[in-house]
């Protein structure tokens, strides 16, 4: 098997790691249990940043807005306090770490890579303050746990999330029949309702119609925030019955009885079971980890795992594996701009992120260019995780992620950025030629690639080295 | 007034196809022409950017989103107040409207729209490639399409060595790529080889480092390819965050900044093209419109029927060029939205026929699978 099967399924070896004798039993063995997240610094809970959430945008609406309305200059200022002492800018750069912290450090980076895939199936698009403080904890606290899971478990909790629903508008739908509906005229917004089944289950191939949209989307009126005057929309998930529509839902032909909050537990196992379902999510994971256009052989095996087990996300990842590993020589996969960097940080142990201590915020003064550093050139190299542009969530197609821009960003990174990133004690070339050696089976035409510069240490040289390195056709692809 | 349906149906041109196409060899045609657009994601709201003026009944489902201060373009539409580059061109005939127009897409979905407007296609994620893409293949314009975005955009897709300008914050050895082009062998890798091959021939000054961040940078970067002859002679811009569900606003709202952000652009390209701006088409591009009625968080739904705003000196007059459908119940697209009585990729098409110097009939054939699409050239452009 080849080396490159540690980058197609994980982040490649790190220097003090060797191959496994046995590597699809070493990936299959990873996916059992729930690693405990490594970062050593802050590991903020959802409650928590919600209530900073709270304090940031009740502070600037209802306080700073009204006290300095006739004051641009003084509210501006007012507001960068605001910001500073919310930690509205630091909570993703912190979350960023945690992130990658475990991509980096991990003992079952295979399970990582799936969580990764599922955070973006999940995705939480740019929206509001979302990636400032909710997305990173969604991940931590919602995707995560379900990893080990059904199928529909995980759903249920995604739909459920107080993230989710602010991300698709939900607690802004109200059943035109229902006792709020009627009162203040209000009617339903569809928007979560059409992504829970365009995106997160059965697909537009499900041939759903606008009629389905409409009446899962009263189903799922009445979960919303629970609003007050002090923590406006950033109150507890409930379910509001004064907002649910009342009477019978018929979605994608089947009935669902006027049954309050329990209609959205019954919709989701029918739609989270539904074959097409099965289909469309099992295709995307392949998708992700073996070929860009993978082939009814590839994923059938993933569904027949998936029916056997009644959608336990273990026995579905370890099926996903088994396939990966089984078509690894024959084909390839192009990777994503984030999990290029966290393979690069693997395998030549960077410096990133910085250490937890340097990470440490005071929430007196603005996070200095240091504590920045990974989140912007994460942003650099057009990968920012937590602000996908649209629901659909990042791209897993090669032509999506190749444009001269894009490739540029990697060569500036590789050539610019990452010589600050190589720890003092690995400066040398032949630190280099291990850690190729270690993930590389052609690491020898590599090493003659750089062998110009293998007396050079100044970053200039390292950039000269890793410029050329990180940009090769098999360590852009697999 | 209240419009009602066919009250300004312009000439019957929607209906008639121009039977024959000749190609005048003038020195206009010499020039270079330049197509630019804009693709506004999210569903950009016809109604907020160009009102219907006077209409009871949208006043009456728009309670909270309606606009004070249009600017007048005509007796019946006006023009939201972010718009000014628009008025400002409209009286020199430089700016103008299709409206209740789009791709023939009614499934209301963002992803499936977006595909759909891109690839110009009936049946989402079938086509790999974009309309524009295809329509510069057939043309026989390879190499002249920019894009100004870190991906490339699907519309441009189809056609190869397009080029895009989003520069990194510091400047980047290109002999690095020299280095290890030879490695990128087999089919697998081409994309990238071809993507290499087109960073490898970009003019100098792209190779700068500046702010991306800075929209009005780019656009000026953009603006100077443009104008130089032998530069590209397509542009794609990208915004988003029209999907407007809830807080979209009247004057100031998240409608309002998008439209901002369109108005800038096109300011720069109007200021910085010069004499080139005569021999340019600025058309916008979006996958849908949007409710009439407002929603329960004083946004508004994904629709159907939109607008199409143009700019430039290709534009025949300044007009609102619409086959009104009226917003009466009755007249909405499943009682909901403005209904789409113009398929938008005839504009499109039509607009790649005077800016390519193409057959519009060959066009719609190499392009859009001989859709009926009418030839509006006549109607919307200098020909």
């Amino acid at each position: 098997m080849s080396l490159n099967f540690y980058r197609r399924v994980a982040f490649g070896l790190s220097p003090n790691e060797k191959p496994d004798k046995d590597p699809l039993n070493w990936a299959i063995n990873q996916l059992d249990t729930i690693p405990d997240l490594l970062w050593p610094g802050t590991i903020p809970t959802e409650k928590d940043l919600r209530k900073k959430y709270g304090e940031w945008v009740y502070g600037d609406r209802e306080v700073l807005r009204k006290k300095f309305k006739n004051d641009k200059h003084a509210y501006r200022k007012a507001k960068d306090e605001l910001r500073i002492k919310t930690g509205e800018r630091y909570f993703e750069l912190n979350e960023h770490a945690i992130r990658h912290f475990q991509t980096k450090y991990s003992k079952q980076p295979i399970f990582e890579r799936f969580w990764l895939f599922w955070g973006n199936h999940f995705a939480i698009s740019e929206k509001d303050f979302l990636a400032e403080f909710s997305t990173g904890p969604y991940q931590r606290e919602i995707i995560r746990p379900n990893m080990v899971k059904t199928f529909e478990e995980m759903v249920l909790s995604v739909t459920t999330s107080w993230c989710m629903i602010h991300h698709l508008d939900n607690s802004e739908s109200f059943g035109p029949n229902s006792k709020k509906g009627m009162e203040w005229g209000e009617t339903i917004n569809e928007n979560h309702a059409r992504e829970l089944l365009e995106l997160h289950t059965v697909s537009p191939n499900a041939g759903y119609t606008q009629e389905d949209v409409i009446q899962l989307a009263y189903i799922m009126t009445g979960w919303a925030h629970k609003w007050d005057r002090k923590n406006l929309e950033t109150g507890d998930i409930w379910f509001d019955q004064e907002m649910h529509q009342k009477g019978d839902k018929v979605v994608l032909g089947v009935k669902y009885k006027n049954d309050a909050k329990r209609e959205l537990a019954k919709v989701i196992h029918d739609l989270a079971t539904h074959p097409i379902c099965i289909k469309f999510v099992s295709t995307k994971l392949c998708r992700h980890f073996i070929t860009d256009e993978p082939t009814d052989e590839m994923i059938n095996p993933v569904i027949d795992a998936w029916n056997k087990s009644n959608g336990s996300l273990i026995e579905i990842h370890k099926a996903v594996i088994t396939q990966a590993y089984k078509y690894n020589e024959i084909t390839h996969k192009f990777h994503p701009p984030e999990i290029w960097l966290m393979q690069l940080s693997r395998m030549f142990d960077l410096n990133i992120p910085l250490s937890f201590e340097k990470m440490n915020y005071t929430f007196k003064i603005k996070p200095n260019n240091r504590q920045r550093q990974l989140s912007w050139i994460l942003r650099e190299i057009g990968h920012s995780p937590y602000r996908a542009k649209q629901p659909n969530g990042w791209s897993d197609l090669e032509v999506d992620w190749v444009s001269p821009e894009l490739l540029l960003r990697r060569f500036w990174f590789a050539s610019v950025e990452l010589p600050m990133l190589v720890k003092s004690g690995n400066r040398s070339h032949s630190f280099i030629l291990s850690c190729l050696k270690n993930n590389f089976e052609e690491h020898e035409n590599m090493a003659s690639l750089i062998d110009n510069f293998r007396f050079g240490t100044s970053d200039y040289d390292l950039g000269q080295k890793y410029g050329v390195i990180c940009n090769l056709p098999g360590v852009l692809k697999i | 007034m209240n419009c009602t349906r066919r009250n300004f149906l312009i000439g019957g041109s929607t209906t008639l196809f121009l039977s024959g196409y000749f190609p005048k060899i003038s020195f206009a045609s010499m020039q270079k022409k330049n197509l630019i657009i804009i693709s506004l994601r999210g569903g950009m709201d016809g109604l907020t950017a160009v009102p219907v003026i006077g209409d009871k009944r949208l006043k009456k489902l728009r309670k909270k989103l309606i606009l004070e201060d249009v600017l007048n373009l005509n007796s019946d539409f006006g023009l939201h107040p972010k718009l000014e580059i628009f008025h400002k061109l409209w009286q020199k005939n430089q700016a103008g409207i299709v409206h209740a127009t789009n791709i023939p897409y009614t499934g209301r979905s963002h992803f499936d729209g977006q595909n759909l407007m891109e690839t110009g296609a009936h049946i989402p994620y079938k086509e790999k490639t974009g309309w524009l893409g295809r329509g510069l293949l057939a043309s026989n314009i390879i190499g002249k399409g920019l894009a100004i975005s870190l991906p490339m955009p699907l519309l441009l897709r189809g056609v190869p060595q397009n080029n895009n300008f989003f520069p990194s914050p510091d400047f980047v050895e290109t002999k690095l790529i020299d280095q290890i082009y030879n490695e990128f062998k087999g089919e697998h890798n081409e994309l990238i080889k071809s993507t290499l091959d087109t960073i490898r021939q970009r003019p100098l000054s792209m190779q700068i480092a500046t702010d991306s961040d800075d929209r009005k940078k780019l656009a000026l970067e953009a603006a100077k390819q443009l104008k130089d002859q032998s530069g590209p002679r397509v542009a794609v811009f990208d915004l988003d965050g029209f999907d407007t569900h809830a807080a979209q606003g009247g004057v100031d709202g998240a409608h309002a900044d998008e439209l901002e952000e369109v108005n800038k652009i096109v300011t720069i390209l109007h200021e910085n093209l010069g004499q080139a701006f005569d021999n340019t088409l600025i058309l916008t591009l979006t996958e849908f419109g949007r409710t009439i009625k407002q929603n329960g968080g004083y946004g508004t739904e994904h629709g159907y029927g939109s607008a199409i705003l143009m700019a430039g000196g290709l534009l025949k007059k300044s007009q609102v060029y619409t086959d009104w459908p009226g917003l009466k119940k009755k007249e909405l697209f499943e009682g909901r939205d403005l209904n789409s009585t113009i398929d938008s990729r005839a504009v499109y098409n039509s607009a790649m026929s005077v800016c390519f110097n193409q057959d519009p009939e060959f066009l719609r054939k190499e392009v859009f699978w001989g859709d009926e699409l009418p030839d509006l050239s006549q109607d919307l452009f200098k020909i």
